[in-house]
């Protein structure tokens, strides 16, 4: 400031035109110097790393959130998903569903390169590319669709390296005892029979080699301790399902298993056999660890040999005149259960009954005093529609004796009709469900006819 | 040796001829001249492609480009008027040059009265502006015309007033007697009123040009291009883009001759001598030219009020002053000092 002040003052005591003359300094300057304009098309800067230039898409990383889509100020992000239902992963387990990407766009013509999307991109599907050169002649050309995106991934630069000094990525700073447990502790809880079931039966001559499992686990993590971490995550879950039956008993045969597989552990991920038995014999460690990170209720000792169940719900499915399909399906299901360890109700059986819905008022008030298995019943609430996994021990009674609206071949519809709605209004139906179910039986006896003659 | 003996109107031709290629030559060498200096003078590169070799054919290229274009006469515009009117602006830019001398003998025709004859002809081009911005029918154009006119009128007088000092100093209005006079270049001797005389010259040539800063009447980003509006094709370039550049090629001549000794050697020294007259007066001019060039880029634009107050608020009184100085001088300096 003073400098500029004493300037000014020198240029004062001058008189005019100093200032002119300095600006003409200023330009004269300028006209002997090395210029640094660079001839784009011929010479190319070379541009950030992190310049903005295009942004690619890591399709495979995509998961259909649509963050980057609401986030976007522009809303130029167009994408369009359909649910896919994927087979179960293990026998009696739900099918899964999965998002499938089918459509991503990105229309540059509105995008103003803001870079929200790639920042709130929680899978990393999206980065930044330095590429700029995409200018079209039609503006309809700016919408990359996923495969351009896609294709503009080749240009993405890895991430620059670390600092020096700086946290490894992805690792937290605790000891790495956290996160080699912390994957079993959150797996579904199909793997809580399983550490259950074995851990007070780990006989304490496993102890030793328990103790040695997590020391190796605590040392600094390299990445293939992550690795195996994650491999135990896996095959946890595998484990809870194939092979349940060991873990409820443990036989002197498992305990030997898990002395061959404990000190293998703390090496690279056991082969594919051997696997299960490891998670087995390692599982017990977190929990004598550290006790209070089980929040998982300790689930009931299965009750029966679960190919035992299978085979008696098969047979009794199939005694009470269930399709086989159904009769399968309802006996693997009792199968999964007695696996899990949970109580098992009556199954139900395929009932060919009119009256498929609610159950009326008359049936409720007989119900009510009778507690149910599933223990929803109640006076009140509507009664949901009879479940294939727990139902009303009233309903089996039900199902049992043939119902009422099982008639005789030769009823004419029409004869059905007023036979259903007569007794629906005796039971104390509504009119309006009285007339509804009285026509849906008509419409079965009609069909009946239709396909019998 | 070839005898050739010529008519006057043959002599005349000839001379017309010359100054018909020499002048658009000139002009082109400017223009060129003018992207690229002003462009290294913000730090630009200016053309690069066109011709291969750092862009030295822009100016064919845009000759050509001006060529190809429709010649539009807007449909309320006074026909004969604005047909006449690039004439009325390019003649003038071209008869300047038939009195200044690039040599001793080397000059069209060393008129007696050339000083004279010199800021006559370059006050006629303000009335082919006037016609080309009243007869074009547009509201830009008659702005623009009615600041040139008043911008070189209040411009002209400092003009005409400095270049009175100078023939006061010489005692002469032939422009070759005024180089002769310049032992030294009279923007060194006398000192300051020389000097004076040369600043308050090119400012107000510069204004005179309509360049930047002083460039009002034309001020592409309010009136685009004032007068010539309208102007398209090559009507646009001979009436405006040509004349601008030829006139300040004459303005940067007219200077170098009254001010820093025309074909003279810049300083009465022995050896400078040696060099020819002609290489003399084209570092002059091109020295005046590229003042003329560096200031366009340098300095921020001036509003149309203050254009008019530095002019007669400021130039004028002070080359009224310098009149005075002047003939001061001229009747009471030491006879040693003179010569």
């Amino acid at each position: 400031m003073a400098t500029t002040e004493k300037r000014l003052g020198t240029a004062r005591k001058l008189g005019f035109g100093v200032g002119l003359l300095k600006g003409m300094a200023v330009t004269l300057k300028h006209l002997f110097k090395h210029n640094t304009v660079i001839q784009y098309p011929d010479e190319k800067q070379d541009l950030g790393p992190r310049t903005r230039g295009v942004i690619a898409l890591k399709e495979e990383n995509c998961t259909v959130c649509m963050l980057c889509a609401r986030e976007c100020p522009d809303w130029c992000i167009y994408i369009d998903s359909h649910k896919e239902t994927l087979p179960p992963k293990r026998e009696g387990g739900r099918p899964r569903k999965r998002n499938v990407l089918d459509r991503f766009a990105i229309d540059y013509a509105l995008c103003m390169y803001c870079g929200i999307c790639v920042e709130v991109c929680p899978y990393d599907a999206l980065f930044w590319s330095r590429e700029f050169e995409y200018a079209e002649y039609d503006i309809r050309e700016l919408t990359h669709e996923k495969e351009k995106l896609s294709d503009w991934m080749s240009t993405v630069l890895p991430p620059p390296s670390l600092d020096e000094g700086a946290e490894q990525p992805g690792v937290p700073a605790r000891t790495a005892a956290a996160p080699a447990e912390r994957p079993v502790a959150a797996a579904p809880s199909p793997a809580a029979p399983a550490r259950g079931a074995t851990t007070p039966a780990a006989p304490p001559t496993l102890a030793p080699e328990a103790a040695e499992q997590v020391d190796a686990d605590r040392l600094p993590p390299p990445p293939q301790s992550r690795a195996q971490t994650q491999a135990t995550e896996r095959t946890a879950e595998a484990a809870a399902g194939a092979d349940l039956t060991e873990a409820g008993e443990p036989t002197p045969s498992q305990v030997a298993a898990g002395e061959e597989a404990g000190p293998a552990a703390a090496q690279a991920p056991a082969p594919e056999g051997a696997r299960d038995h490891k998670v087995e014999a390692e599982e017990p460690v977190p929990n004598v660890e550290v006790p209070h990170e089980t929040p998982h209720p300790q689930p009931l000792a299965p009750e029966a040999d679960p190919e035992a169940v299978y085979q008696s719900v098969l047979e009794e499915q199939k005694a009470k005149g269930s399709s086989p399909q159904v009769a399968e399906a309802r006996a693997r299901v009792a199968r999964a259960k007695a696996e899990r360890g949970i109580h098992r109700g009556p199954t139900p059986v395929a009932t060919s009954k009119v009256v498929p819905s609610a159950p009326t008022k008359a049936e409720q008030e007989e119900a009510s005093p009778e507690p149910t298995a599933s223990g929803t019943a109640t006076s009140e609430a509507q009664e949901p529609e009879p479940a294939p996994v727990a139902p009303t021990p009233q309903e089996e009674a039900k199902a049992e004796t043939p119902p009422a609206t099982e008639a005789p071949g030769d009823e004419t519809p029409d004869q059905v009709f007023e036979r259903v709605l007569a007794e629906e209004r005796a039971k104390g139906s509504s009119d309006a469900v009285a007339q509804g179910r009285a026509k849906a039986a008509r419409f079965k006896a009609e069909r009946a006819m239709r396909d019998g003659g | 040796m070839i005898d050739i003996t010529l008519t006057d109107w043959q002599i005349l031709l000839v001379k017309l001829g010359i100054i018909l290629t020499v002048v658009p030559v000139l002009t082109l060498v400017t223009g060129y001249a003018e992207h690229k200096v002003m462009a290294h003078l913000q730090h630009r590169l200016g053309p690069m492609y066109p011709g291969g070799f750092h862009g030295w054919a822009i100016l064919l290229a845009d000759g050509l480009k001006f060529i190809y274009k429709e010649d539009i006469v807007p449909t309320a515009a006074d026909k004969r008027v604005f047909t006449l009117a690039p004439l009325a602006i390019f003649v003038p830019a071209v008869l300047v040059y038939l009195v200044i001398p690039i040599d001793e003998t080397l000059i069209v025709e060393d008129l007696d009265v050339g000083l004279f004859y010199l800021l006559a002809i370059s006050s006629v081009g303000t009335i082919g502006v006037l016609m080309a911005g009243w007869s074009s029918a547009n509201k830009y154009a008659l702005i623009g015309a009615l600041r040139a006119a008043a911008q070189l009128i209040a411009y002209e007088l400092p003009i005409v007033l400095s270049a009175a000092v100078i023939a006061m100093l010489a005692g002469t209005l032939s422009l070759v007697g005024i180089v002769q006079a310049q032992d030294w270049p009279f923007v060194l001797w006398p000192p300051g009123i020389g000097l004076a005389a040369f600043l308050i010259f090119t400012a107000s040539g510069v204004a005179e040009l309509t360049r930047p800063p002083f460039d009002m009447p034309v001020a592409e980003s309010e009136i685009i291009t004032g007068a010539f509006t309208e102007y398209s094709g090559m009507r646009f370039i001979f009436s405006f883009f040509f004349p601008e550049v030829a006139n300040m090629i004459a303005f940067g001549a007219i200077g170098a001759t009254l001010f820093l000794g025309g074909f003279n050697p810049i300083v009465p020294w022995g050896p400078l001598d040696a060099i020819p007259g002609i290489i003399w007066f084209l570092v002059k001019t091109s020295f005046m030219v590229f003042l003329f060039l560096w200031i366009r880029p340098t300095f921020p634009r001036l509003r149309e009020d203050q254009l008019q107050r530095f002019a007669w608020k400021i130039l004028i009184p002070l080359s009224l002053g310098l009149v005075l100085a002047a003939g001061a001088w001229v009747l009471y300096a030491p006879e040693a000092w003179v010569s």
